[in-house]
C-alpha cells in the first residue's frame, strides 16, 4: 500500500538516477536524423545507443526488423524490471502499481492465448515482460492448460476479483473484450485510490491520471464516433476522470463533429489540450487525432515533473518517456521497412 | 461413319435425312446458346474487371495499413490484438443458373464487424487497430465478390468452350457426313434403279 514517504532521501536518490537516465534516452535531434536513415542504418544506430546488449544477444535469433522489434521490447522489459529494483519503499509499490498495465495486457494475451488453444511458444512471442509480472512468471501462465487453470494461477494478483468475476462471461461469449475493458478500468481506479492515500506528489500524480483518463476517454469517443456507435457507451468510459460518465455518453450522443468538439472545448480547462482539440479540428485520420492527444499527456507530464522535482512524477515521466522511445524507434524500423515517406513517418512520432 | 457401312436402302435414307434435320436443329440452337452465353459472359466480364479492381484497391488499402498498425503497434501489439478475433466469417454456397450453367452464388456473415463487436477491448488498443481490422474486411468482402464473379466467369466461358466445340462438330463434321452418306444413298438408289431398269430390258429384249 503506498503510504505517507518514509524519507524525502528516497525520492531525491531515485528521481536524481532516473532524471540522469532520462537525458541518456534519445534526442528529438537524432529521430529527425533517422528520418533520413535506411533501415541496416537504423538497426546500427539502435545497435550503437542502450539496446547494444539486446541486439547482441538476440542477433542469432533474429534479423532484420524482427530483431529490431524483439530487442526493444527486450529492452523495454529490463529497463522496467530493473527500475523496479532501484525504486525504494512506497516509489516501488507506486512503480509497480503503475507498471501495471503491462500486466494486464500480458494477461489478456496469454488468456486469449489460452481460448484459442494456441501454441505457447506463439503466446510468448507477443508478451512484454515489463510489469510486475516477470518472464518467470508469465512462462508458468503460459504453460497452463486452459484460461481457467491461467486465472486460478492468479489468485492473490491485485487484478483476480475482476477476473473471477468476468472470466466465465468472456467463455461463454467468446470474447474478452468486456474483460479487458473492466481490468483497465480497475487499474485506473485502483490507481486514484493509490494517490489519495498520501504518496508524496500523490494529488500531482491524481492530477495526471486524471488528464490521462480525460485523454483516453476523449481518443475512444473519437473512436466510437467513426466506427458510427450510437448506443450506451458508459460500460466503456474510464471513471474518475474530469468528465463524468454521463457526461461522456451525452457528449457521444452529439451528431455534428464540430459541435462534439466544442461542448469538449466547453468543459476542458488546460490550455494545451484546448489547443490540441482545435488543431484535432481539421484532422480526419483517427491515429493523427490520438498522436495529438498523447503529445498534449507527455508534455503537460513533464511540465508537472519539473514543479515537483522530488516526487513520484520524474519516474512516471521516465517510464514514458521511455515507453515512447521504443515506440519510435519501431514505428521508424517498421515505417522504412514498410516505406513510408519520412515526412508521413515523422507524423507517428512522438517526440 | 464410313460410307462402306452404310446400307443404301430408303429406310436408311428417311433415317439420314431425319438425322440431318434433327442436327441442323441443332445446331442453330447451340449457336444461339453460344451466341448467349458470349454476350452473358462479356456482361460478367465488366463485372469482373470491376471487381478485381476494387479487389486490388482494397489490398493495397488493406497492405498500406497493417504496416501503418506494425510501425504504430509493432508487430506484437498487431499479434495480440489478433489473438481477440474469436468468431471466424462463415461462408454460405448457393447456386444460380445462368442459361443452363450453374454458377455459384457466395453468401459471407460476420464478416463487417462492428467496434465493439471485434473482441478487443476499447480501453487496451488504439484506433489504428479499428482502421487496419477494418481495411482488412473490406478486403475479405471484396475477394468473396470477387471469388463469385470470376468462378461465375471460368464457368461461362468453360460453358462456352464446349458449346463452341459441339457447334463445330455438328457444322463441320456430323453435318456434312451426314449429307454425304444421304448423297451416297441416294446416288447407290438411282443407280440399283437403272441397274434394274437395264436388267429389265434385258430380259424384255431376250423374251421377245
Amino acid at each position: 500500500m503506498a503510504g505517507v514517504s518514509s524519507g524525502s532521501a528516497q525520492y531525491i536518490y531515485a528521481c536524481t538516477r532516473l532524471r540522469v537516465r532520462k537525458s541518456l534516452l534519445i534526442p528529438r535531434e537524432d529521430y529527425l536524423r533517422m528520418l533520413n536513415m535506411s533501415l541496416p542504418e537504423i538497426t546500427r544506430f539502435i545497435g550503437e545507443t542502450a539496446y547494444r546488449s539486446e541486439i547482441d544477444e538476440l542477433g542469432t535469433s533474429f534479423s532484420g526488423i524482427n530483431l529490431v522489434e524483439v530487442a526493444l521490447s527486450w529492452n523495454l522489459a529490463k529497463e522496467y524490471q530493473s527500475i523496479l529494483e532501484l525504486v525504494p519503499g512506497d516509489l516501488k509499490h507506486f512503480t509497480a502499481s503503475y507498471l501495471r498495465r503491462w500486466d494486464i495486457q500480458n494477461v489478456v494475451t496469454v488468456l486469449r492465448g489460452k481460448m484459442q488453444k494456441m501454441q505457447p511458444g506463439k503466446i510468448k512471442e507477443v508478451l512484454v515482460p515489463a510489469g510486475r509480472l516477470d518472464r518467470v512468471v508469465l512462462d508458468r501462465l503460459v504453460a497452463e492448460e486452459s484460461p481457467e487453470r491461467v486465472a486460478e494461477a492468479l489468485k492473490g494478483e491485485r487484478f483476480y476479483p475482476v477476473i473471477e468475476r468476468e472470466l466465465p462471461g468472456a467463455l461463454e461469449t467468446g470474447s474478452f473484450a468486456h474483460l479487458e475493458n473492466e481490468l483497465y478500468k480497475s487499474y485506473y481506479a485502483r490507481l486514484i485510490a493509490d494517490a489519495k492515500e498520501g504518496v508524496k506528489g500523490g494529488d500531482i500524480f491524481l492530477k495526471y491520471i486524471q488528464l490521462e483518463i480525460d485523454i483516453r476517454n476523449i481518443q475512444n469517443l473519437f473512436r466510437l464516433r467513426a466506427g458510427h456507435v450510437h448506443e450506451d457507451v458508459r460500460e466503456l468510459m474510464i471513471g474518475g476522470g474530469s468528465f463524468t460518465v454521463d457526461e461522456l455518453q451525452r457528449l457521444s450522443g452529439l451528431e455534428s463533429r464540430d459541435e462534439f468538439i466544442d461542448a469538449l472545448k466547453r468543459q476542458v480547462k488546460m490550455v494545451p489540450l484546448l489547443n490540441a482539440l482545435e488543431e484535432i479540428r481539421g484532422k480526419t485520420a483517427l491515429h493523427g487525432i490520438e498522436v495529438a492527444l498523447t503529445r498534449v499527456q507527455l508534455d503537460q507530464m513533464e511540465r508537472m515533473s519539473k514543479r515537483y522535482a522530488f516526487s513520484i512524477l520524474p519516474i512516471l515521466v521516465y517510464l514514458e518517456k521511455k515507453k515512447y522511445e521504443v515506440a519510435n524507434l519501431r514505428a521508424l524500423a517498421r515505417g522504412k521497412e514498410a516505406g513510408l515517406p519520412g515526412e508521413r513517418l515523422q507524423g507517428y512520432l512522438v517526440m | 461413319m464410313a460410307l462402306r457401312d452404310i446400307k443404301p436402302t430408303r429406310s436408311e435414307l428417311i433415317n439420314v435425312k431425319r438425322r440431318i434435320k434433327l442436327s441442323e436443329r441443332g445446331y442453330n440452337i447451340l449457336k444461339m446458346k453460344r451466341d448467349g452465353l458470349i454476350l452473358e459472359f462479356f456482361k460478367v466480364l465488366q463485372q469482373a474487371k470491376d471487381s478485381r479492381g476494387a479487389l486490388l484497391e482494397r489490398y493495397e488499402h488493406a497492405m498500406e495499413m497493417i504496416a501503418l498498425a506494425e510501425t504504430v503497434e509493432g508487430a506484437i501489439g498487431v499479434k495480440a490484438a489478433a489473438f481477440s478475433a474469436a468468431e471466424s466469417p462463415a461462408i454460405s454456397l448457393k447456386s444460380k443458373n445462368i442459361m443452363g450453367v450453374v454458377v455459384p452464388e457466395i453468401q459471407a456473415s460476420s464478416v463487417r464487424k462492428g467496434v465493439l463487436d471485434r473482441g478487443y477491448g476499447m480501453l487496451g488498443t488504439s484506433a489504428v487497430i479499428d482502421e487496419t481490422a477494418e481495411a482488412f474486411e473490406d478486403l475479405l468482402e471484396a475477394i468473396i465478390e470477387a471469388a463469385e464473379i470470376e468462378t461465375t466467369m471460368k464457368r461461362l466461358l468453360d460453358e462456352i468452350e464446349s458449346t463452341k466445340r459441339r457447334v463445330n462438330a455438328l457444322e463441320f463434321k456430323v453435318i456434312p457426313e451426314l449429307s454425304e452418306a444421304r448423297d451416297f444413298i441416294k446416288m447407290r438408289l438411282d443407280e440399283m434403279e437403272r441397274e434394274e431398269l437395264f436388267r429389265l430390258k434385258k430380259i424384255k429384249a431376250r423374251s421377245a
